[in-house]
């Protein structure tokens, strides 16, 4: 036969949960004071960690990228904010956001060369031939990251891969899968003809045309009738840097 | 044939699509401004006075990458030129150009110089003496200028 329950079962059964309950809350406290006491740990370990390799910090840029690393995978951001410890103890906001400017700078005086579109290693090069008091510690990771700081700005600038390759972008040009292809493409030699566009990715010749079309509109294409094959070819100065071309001296 | 000697060309002269007269206008007037600057840039420094469209040019052809600009590419470069009051066409058909690495008044300017340096001034002298003596030396050939301005003025 059950038991039916009475008053004292049921007293029984709230001070039993009361009980846990505690219980719980002791266990959860140790457990946030823990995990308190470990960040706190953590933290300055981080912050000794930054003082001792202040230098290498700054001045390898390989050294500097595997930080960044590991600071993300911790969840911190050096470059969050210009204030705290990260700002007075390493520059590095400074840093970045002095690259940053520079970035815009040399983005806007190429513009009209490359229509806004350029090549992430040209940024890099013309970056450290400005920066020539401590040319060689800019990285391409370092450009990135200033990149990305540049966003709160608002729309703009922004990184796009294509193939290997990676291309900053200054202009607020939507760039669609097809030129994306057809850049790709314009990587190995640094132009294209409507006639390989059509063979190698096997479109329509309307679509190439279309395409290129709109390149050339956007300024990220010029055009050269010189070959003597007479055929047609669409250069794209963001894949082929003019700086990089050897002049002709002699 | 004037040489490519002692001339560090820009960049662009070795990207082909520069000989190619651009179509998109933004593209083009930079196309344009590059290349006046280098027409005008080595003028000076190799004293060049007169450069006729249809003849050799050194800029006109770049036999590294095989390219020349076009008869039309010409044209308009040194019409662009032109109309800034840096050349002058010097005959009705357009095909020989007067370039003014100097503008006109500087020139004047220049001419004034001279005189007052040599003491010419209220006085006659004739241009070849202004052009082959030897104070005039470094101030380039005038003739064809001068004989250009007479005929202009």
């Amino acid at each position: 036969m059950r038991r039916r329950p009475g008053i004292g079962g049921l007293q029984t059964h709230a001070a039993a949960r009361d009980q846990f309950r505690l219980l719980g809350e002791n266990v959860a406290k140790i457990r946030t004071d823990l995990m308190k006491e470990q960040l706190a740990t953590f933290r300055s370990q981080l912050e000794d960690f930054a003082r001792k390799h202040k230098n290498d910090i700054r001045k390898n840029p390989a050294f500097r990228s595997q930080f960044h690393e590991m600071c993300a995978k911790v969840g911190v951001d050096p470059l969050a904010s210009n204030k705290g410890f990260w700002a007075e103890l390493l520059g590095i906001g400074d840093f970045y956001y002095e690259l940053g400017v520079q970035i815009v700078d040399i983005c806007l005086a190429t513009r009209a060369h490359n229509g806004g579109l350029i090549n992430l290693q040209e940024l890099c090069h013309l970056l450290r031939q400005r920066r020539k008091s401590d040319r060689g510690v800019v990285s391409e990771d370092d450009c990135l990251r200033a990149i990305s700081k540049l966003k709160v700005l608002g729309s703009g600038f922004e990184v796009i891969s294509v193939g290997k390759k990676k291309l900053v972008r200054s202009v607020p040009t939507e760039l669609n899968k097809d030129h994306n292809e057809i850049l790709e493409l314009a990587q190995a030699q640094g132009f294209v003809t409507v006639d390989e566009v059509e063979r190698r990715l096997s479109w329509s010749s309307g679509r190439a045309v279309d395409a290129l079309d709109t390149l050339l509109d956007e300024g990220l294409a010029m055009i050269d009738d010189g070959h003597r094959d007479g055929k047609r070819r669409y250069w794209f100065p963001c894949v082929s840097p003019i700086s990089s071309l050897v002049g002709v001296d002699s | 044939m004037q040489k490519l000697v002692d001339f560090k060309l820009p960049h662009f002269f070795n990207y082909p699509p520069y000989f190619t007269l651009q179509p998109v206008r933004d593209t083009r007037e930079k196309q344009i401004q590059l290349w006046k600057e280098l027409i005008l840039d080595y003028c000076k420094t190799q004293k060049i006075f007169v450069i006729g469209l249809e003849e050799e040019f050194p800029l006109f052809t770049n036999h590294v990458i095989e390219r020349s600009l076009t008869h039309e590419a010409r044209a308009a470069f040194l019409s662009a030129l032109v109309s800034e009051g840096r050349a002058a066409w010097m005959d009705k058909g357009h095909r020989k150009c007067l370039i003014l690495w100097h503008r006109i008044q500087d020139w004047a300017d220049i001419l004034i110089q001279f005189a007052k340096d040599n003491g010419l001034e209220d006085g006659v002298v004739t241009i070849e003496e202004i052009r082959s003596g030897t104070e005039s030396q470094g101030t380039g050939n005038l003739l064809m200028l001068m004989s250009y301005l007479f005929v202009k003025l």
